[in-house]
């Protein structure tokens, strides 16, 4: 039993080993060919990068940042959700919000989520109080994604199920219960999925630039390794950020769509 | 008038005052002005509580519009339908099972609508699910089952309505033969048992003969009635059977003659 799962485990991690590799090699090659920035500074290495985490780590800089920008993350995205959730249901239940929301959603999805940065800041970050602007531009960054997935799934809803829901009399809460969120759901996930990976970067982003007045995240790393011309202290940012961005996707959201989706035989089991 | 009662004396004949479902005058018109198409037109018919009416006709002709006004899923143009208690339970062409449910929650899901107690669900669930021989396959999902096996879910979930009218859209016509056979010898006798009154809609004139009570020829543009048989084989039927064949035969001949000799009135 322990060993079959080891063996799943082992099955699964060696793609992704295999592609980290590359990936790892070839940025070793570049510091082999000694590429350099104009300014003379000389390209860090995997293994540079490697043992600056240990470093920031061990003077207590990056873990206290880590959980910093993921409490950030967390507030926000939850935020993300409830809104995209709300404009969600409320364009799927009112026709009339359907042609102006519709394609206004669609519009601020590919707003890159940056530009509300200089808005944000100016509007919301009165006195020093960052929050609530790098709140505010991760929510924009995220909602639509939610609010698109929901409303995209209950158009792909088969007639036939309206009909049924109208043949069993099913009405008001027991119809949205019982069609309308578990019908809606496999398209309601895949928006979540999304808006994470939009909300991160909309969270970097506004880290960055808001910059140094915020307390702490990894965006901060970043933005004082830029200002130290610390080229491995921005690698380690980088990567670590990276590495954020992949566990939580691979742990949180690509198994509850993959359960989803099995459950229902939409992929093989 | 286009219902025309021929061949033996009507056995089932009903009295006005205890007609179970009741079209009178029934007219569908979809679209307006210049592209309005007539799908139904005064259509009118009754039928006795228990009785098992097949409606027969090429596709478009309007047969299974007639179901959907009848289960109140669309509205007259004019005429009226009237059904004595209840709304009727529907039984679509494809199974229609919701994927995210297993087989005994999609089963008893009318039920949970209509709010019925856990006990009582439990209890009806798994009688339904004896008579259409899925107690085995209760907790799988629709996608681990045939096709054959989901139209068995799909009846049962029909009859968990409790609805005295089961109205049934080509409900076999994509299953193989083999099953489709199976399927008949299992609706014949869950019929028989429950007392149900059935409207069964198809395209195919055996499974007609081999099922109703009646059998109600229509013909397209517009949908009208062109005639009515009278089916007092004894039931259970066979498919290929003397009896049924040679109905079915003389049905198919009157189907042939088409929409050119619009004869029986």
């Amino acid at each position: 039993m322990e060993r079959n799962r080891l063996q799943r485990i082992l099955r699964a991690a060696w793609p992704r080993v295999v592609a980290i590799g590359i990936l790892l090699g070839i940025w070793q090659l570049l510091v082999v060919a000694g590429v350099q920035s104009p300014g003379g500074a000389s390209l860090p290495g995997p293994g540079d990068a490697i043992g600056e985490i240990g470093f920031l780590v061990h003077t207590d800089v990056l873990v206290p940042a880590l959980f910093q920008t993921l409490e950030r993350a967390a507030i926000g995205y939850v935020l993300a959700l409830a809104l995209g959730t709300l404009i969600g249901l409320a364009v799927v239940r009112v026709p009339v919000l359907r042609a102006g929301v519709g394609s206004l959603l669609a519009g601020l999805q590919s707003l890159p989520s940056v530009v509300w940065v200089p808005i944000a800041t100016l509007f919301l970050a009165i006195g020093g109080q960052v929050e609530n602007a790098v709140y505010f531009v991760v929510i924009m960054g995220a909602f639509p994604s939610i609010a698109m997935g929901l409303m995209s799934s209950y158009d792909n809803i088969p007639p036939l199920t309206f009909s049924l829901a109208r043949s069993m009399g099913a009405r008001g809460p027991r119809y949205y219960r019982h069609f309308i969120f578990s019908a809606t759901l496999p398209g309601y996930v895949a928006g979540m999925k999304q808006a994470w990976a939009f909300s991160w970067r909309s969270l970097m982003a506004a880290e960055l630039i808001i910059g140094s007045t915020a307390s702490s995240g990894l965006g901060q790393i970043l933005d004082n390794g830029r200002s130290l011309d610390d080229l491995p202290e921005m690698f380690a940012a980088v990567l670590t950020i990276l590495v954020v961005g992949i566990a939580v996707n691979d742990l949180v959201f690509a198994p509850m769509e993959r359960g989803l989706l099995r459950r229902r035989g939409l992929i093989p089991a | 008038m286009t219902v025309a009662l021929f061949r033996r004396p009507a056995v089932l004949t009903v009295e006005a005052d205890d007609a179970f479902v009741t079209l009178e005058g029934v007219t569908k018109v979809f679209g307006h002005g210049k592209r309005a198409m007539t799908a139904l037109e005064n259509v009118s018919l009754e039928m006795a509580r228990g009785e098992f009416v097949c409606v027969l006709g090429a596709s478009g002709c309007g047969k299974s519009t007639l179901l959907s006004l009848i289960a109140g899923l669309d509205k007259v143009t004019s005429g009226t339908i009237e059904i004595a208690d209840g709304r009727p339970a529907v039984m679509f062409q494809e199974p229609a099972l919701l994927p995210w449910l297993t087989v005994r929650r999609n089963v008893e899901l009318p039920m949970r609508i209509h709010n019925l107690e856990t006990d009582q669900r439990n209890q009806t669930v798994n009688r339904l699910l004896s008579m259409v021989g899925l107690i085995d396959f209760a907790d799988h999902r629709p996608h681990q089952l045939s096709g054959g096996m989901r139209q068995r879910s799909a009846l049962a979930r029909a009859l968990a309505q409790e609805s005295e009218l089961l109205l049934m859209d080509e409900p076999f016509a994509a299953l193989d033969a083999l099953t489709r056979d199976q399927l008949h010898d299992d609706l014949n006798r869950i019929w028989q048992e429950t007392g149900k009154t059935i409207i069964f809609v198809t395209h195919n004139v055996r499974e007609a003969v081999r099922l109703g009570d009646r059998v109600v020829l229509m013909t397209p543009r517009p949908g009208r009635i062109a005639q009515i048989w009278d089916v007092d084989i004894v039931r259970p039927r066979e498919l290929d059977s003397f009896e049924v064949s040679g109905l079915a035969h003389e049905i198919t001949q009157r189907l042939r003659a088409g929409a050119a000799s619009d004869g029986a009135e």
